[in-house]
């Protein structure tokens, strides 16, 4: 299968860096005609970069990508194209308002002297669904179709455009395993046909099923290339975190523990996540961990009151708790904050002050009379006690803080009204190391000192073992495992994790 | 490198980002040069009769600039304000002369609420864009305006001392009105959760509601406070006028606007204050007066208003370009 006279794309001693950090340190990759290679890492470990420089979206510092006959040393997108090489990217880049004839055709409408030809347009879509054995209707408009269904529009516009070589990213990643099925028959279509497909995965199961052969990256070097049928899951996990990393929980880990605040039982929510049951308790610091689209930061979000059709019961403080929105959950003193802190965490034109004080306006205000003191004084208190860097004053827009500073300002939102429980979706990402150091020691100590319940979700298996007591490994919107203090093992919690 | 590398940082903690001292400084200074300009061209502009002149003119574009502001900083626009200060001055004064001055205001103000509640609903439950709905509203209230006045004006009489009074310091009922409402504007906007919400909810409306928020019932009591003060501006014409006609404060709802942004308020939400809508509607009344003594010709004074609009709104741009940068 390692036939090298096929060979399609081949990139050698890629090297990359970015402000002087270099992040591929001479990387290869072969890709035969046919062929489908598993691309695997952490988060960070050059996955995306290397597929970029393919792209022609970043430009390698040195290192060349050949193709045939031809050798490029540096590739522009414009090049990339010519190769046949096309990215399918985790968020899609449709245009859910036109049909589906259209996103195939999109930038290469089939015209006669400027004006659409409809019927070639459609016959031109059709022909590519059907190489596919995609049966979708080309007069459908792509924002009523799924998301497996979009994402196999994307790659029949690929292929009608002539895509030699496809680049998937973490395309399983949003879909149900009746779309995964679909489109690992789809990718089989492509691999009779002669397509190369670099396939980017976090679920080790895949690889074994769809890809050939499998290439790990780890801190921007190779780590390991496989025959992906023959690669044991135990082997790519030893490779995609490498043996320096610490897999050691925190010491004293669930020793601080006290009785249960809220008892979460048979919680379901339609096919995002079905039959999930845990207990936070006082005191510590619970991880949900799981990939992508397992289903974690759903939970998250409904037991802050954000999924109200929710199944399964959640007990507060040894009553039922319903919440139908964020307000029923602010009032049971339980926090919350999303992962995407600039659209849905920030109020980034406003003060910083004013950040961090909202949800305690009723604390402050006698019938609704509200002074800037107080919030001011609460800046102050916990920039100083969270290590807030910024120019101390309570006025001072929080965008224009850094990431983890906006973070570590949020986070004191809900310290400074009292929650006794919270909610945090990935509450690190885009938050640089020396913050995320301060904020695990001030989760770490908030919950111990202050008896309060932590719950995070994250995809960070690292994240897991530097801050949690506790883990609930989740897959596929199950639970799959729970690990507890010493117990908590990095390798452990992602191959569970990949299930 | 192990990180989610893709971090920018926002964070130039030296930068001075944009905050609202400068901006009403630079329009402080603006109103100044005009009133020093105006006072040099024309022996009649420093008059105390002619400030009062000035302060009336702004007055009725004033009371409702006050909770268009509040609206605008909470990211909503009510361009229905004309109509319904016509629509509410008509029923006004069909009722004034029906049934008496004091319940005629009354009723004249429970209408106003009633335009705010309507606006309100169709933007808070229906979730169709403010600038439609009252887009939409707009026409209908001109509409029945005319219906209910038969297409005529009507006479108003009994209002007409209103129109005259100056209860207080000498100045005009509507510019007492006027003034209460300012004031009453910079204290709720500055001291109350209720208009502190404003500011969150037009800076980010989905954050407002993962934060307890009640975003829609801030926003339809916001429409209500608009209605309201529809209604007094449309109360005010008539007693000016002694007549409530249908096609009063026809195209109110731009000066309005331009007073509002001129002031500093963003279109995007989450930034603005009443004092600069103040400073913005003195800004078009010194002008406007200024214009009018020096006899330069009325259709050259709404040029004047428009290029001063487009410079506000090019200001608001540069501000978000300049001031502070999203991360």
């Amino acid at each position: 299968m390692l036939a090298t006279d096929s060979a399609l794309l081949t990139a050698s001693a890629i090297r990359k860096s970015f402000g002087g950090v270099e992040v591929l340190h001479g990387v290869d990759l072969h890709l035969a005609r046919g062929e489908v290679l598993a691309l695997l890492g952490e988060n960070g470990a050059g996955k995306s970069t290397l597929v970029k420089i393919l792209a022609g979206d970043y430009v390698a510092d040195s290192g060349s990508v050949s193709s045939g006959d031809k050798e490029y040393s540096t590739l522009d997108p414009i090049q990339s194209r010519a190769l046949g090489i096309r990215m399918i990217f985790q968020e899609l880049s449709d245009a859910p308002l036109l049909t589906v004839a259209e996103n195939i055709s999109m930038g290469s409408w089939a015209s006669k002297g400027g004006i659409v030809s409809w019927s070639k347009m459609h016959e031109r879509a059709n022909s590519a669904l059907a190489m596919l054995g995609i049966e979708i209707d080309s007069s459908r408009l792509v924002g009523t179709l799924r998301i497996g269904e979009r994402q196999l529009v994307e790659i029949a516009r690929a292929i009608s455009d002539n895509a030699q070589v496809l680049i998937l990213d973490e395309p399983t990643a949003a879909l149900s395993s009746a779309e995964t099925d679909k489109l690992f028959e789809v990718i089989n279509a492509l691999r009779t046909r002669g397509v190369g497909m670099i396939y980017i995965t976090h679920r080790l199961d895949e690889v074994g099923i769809i890809a050939d052969r499998v290439q790990v990256l780890r801190d921007g070097s190779q780590s390991l290339i496989a025959d992906a049928k023959k690669a044991s899951r135990l082997e790519l996990v030893k490779a995609m975190i490498g043996h320096e990393i610490s897999n050691q929980a925190h010491p004293e880990a669930g020793m601080h523990s006290g009785e249960t605040l809220l008892e979460v039982s048979q919680l379901s929510l339609g096919n995002i996540f079905s039959d999930i049951s845990f207990n936070l308790r006082a005191g510590e610091v619970l991880a949900l961990y799981g990939k992508v689209g397992s289903g974690a930061e759903e939970v998250g979000e409904t037991i802050f009151g954000l999924h109200p059709e929710r199944t399964g019961t959640l007990t507060l403080n040894q009553s039922a708790f319903t919440p139908k929105n964020p307000i029923d959950a602010i009032r049971a003193f339980i926090g919350f904050l999303p992962a995407d802190r600039q659209r849905l965490g920030a109020f980034m034109v406003r003060p910083v002050a004013e950040n961090l004080a909202v949800p305690s306006w009723p604390r402050y205000a006698a019938r609704g009379i509200i002074t800037k003191v107080k919030e001011n004084d609460a800046y102050m208190r916990w920039s100083e006690l969270l290590k807030i860097k910024s120019r101390n004053d309570p006025e001072q827009p929080i965008a224009t803080l850094s990431g983890g500073n906006q973070q570590k300002v949020l986070l004191s939102r809900w310290f400074e009204c009292d929650a006794k429980i919270l909610v945090l979706i990935e509450p690190t990402r885009g938050v640089d190391v020396g913050a995320r150091r301060d904020i695990y020691t001030t989760l770490r100590e908030s919950a111990k000192k202050n008896k309060i319940g932590i719950l995070i979700t994250t995809s960070d298996h690292e994240e897991v073992i530097q801050v949690a007591d506790r883990v609930v490994v989740m897959s596929r919107g199950k639970k799959v495992a729970e690990y507890e203090g010493k117990n908590i093992d990095s390798s452990k919690i992602i191959q569970t994790a990949s299930e | 490198m192990k990180t989610k590398a893709t971090e920018v940082k926002a964070g130039d903690l030296e930068k001075k980002p944009g905050r609202s001292v400068p901006e009403l400084a630079a329009l402080s200074l603006f109103l100044v040069a005009l009133i020093v300009y105006f006072s040099w061209a024309s022996e009649y502009f420093l008059g105390v009769e002619n400030w009062i002149n000035i302060l009336s003119a702004v007055s009725v574009a004033g009371i409702i600039a006050v909770p268009g502001t509040m609206l605008l900083i909470a990211a909503q626009v009510d361009l229905s304000v004309g109509s319904a200060a016509a629509f509410t001055g008509t029923i006004a004064g069909i009722w004034i002369n029906s049934s008496g001055v004091p319940l005629g205001i009354l009723f004249g103000i429970i209408i106003g609420i009633i335009v705010g509640v309507l606006n309100g609903l169709l933007i808070t439950r229906l979730h169709v864009n403010s600038l439609i709905t009252t887009l939409g509203t707009l026409a209908i209230f001109r509409g029945l305006s005319y219906i209910i006045g038969g297409g005529q004006t009507v006479m108003v009489p009994d209002l007409s001392y209103l129109g005259l009074a100056r209860p207080f310091l000498n100045l005009p009922l509507a510019v007492i009105v006027f003034v209460v409402v300012c004031i009453a504007g910079v204290l709720v906007m500055k001291y109350t959760t209720f208009g502190r919400s404003l500011y969150v909810i037009g800076a980010n409306p989905a954050a407002a509601r993962l934060v307890g928020i009640r975003t829609p019932r801030v926003i339809l009591i916001c429409f209500i406070i608009s209605g309201v003060s529809t209604a007094l501006a449309g109360l005010i014409l008539t007693s000016q006028l002694t007549a409530a006609s249908p096609m009063a404060a026809n195209g109110l709802e731009l000066s309005v606007i331009t007073a509002i942004v001129l002031g500093g308020a963003s279109l995007n939400g989450g930034r603005g204050t009443i004092s600069g809508t103040i400073l913005g509607l003195l800004i078009i009344g010194v002008l406007n007066n200024g214009l009018v003594l020096l006899n330069v010709d009325t259709f050259w004074q709404q040029v004047a208003r428009g290029t001063l609009l487009i410079i506000a709104v090019s200001f608001d741009q540069l501000r978000e370009r300049w001031g502070i940068k999203h991360g």
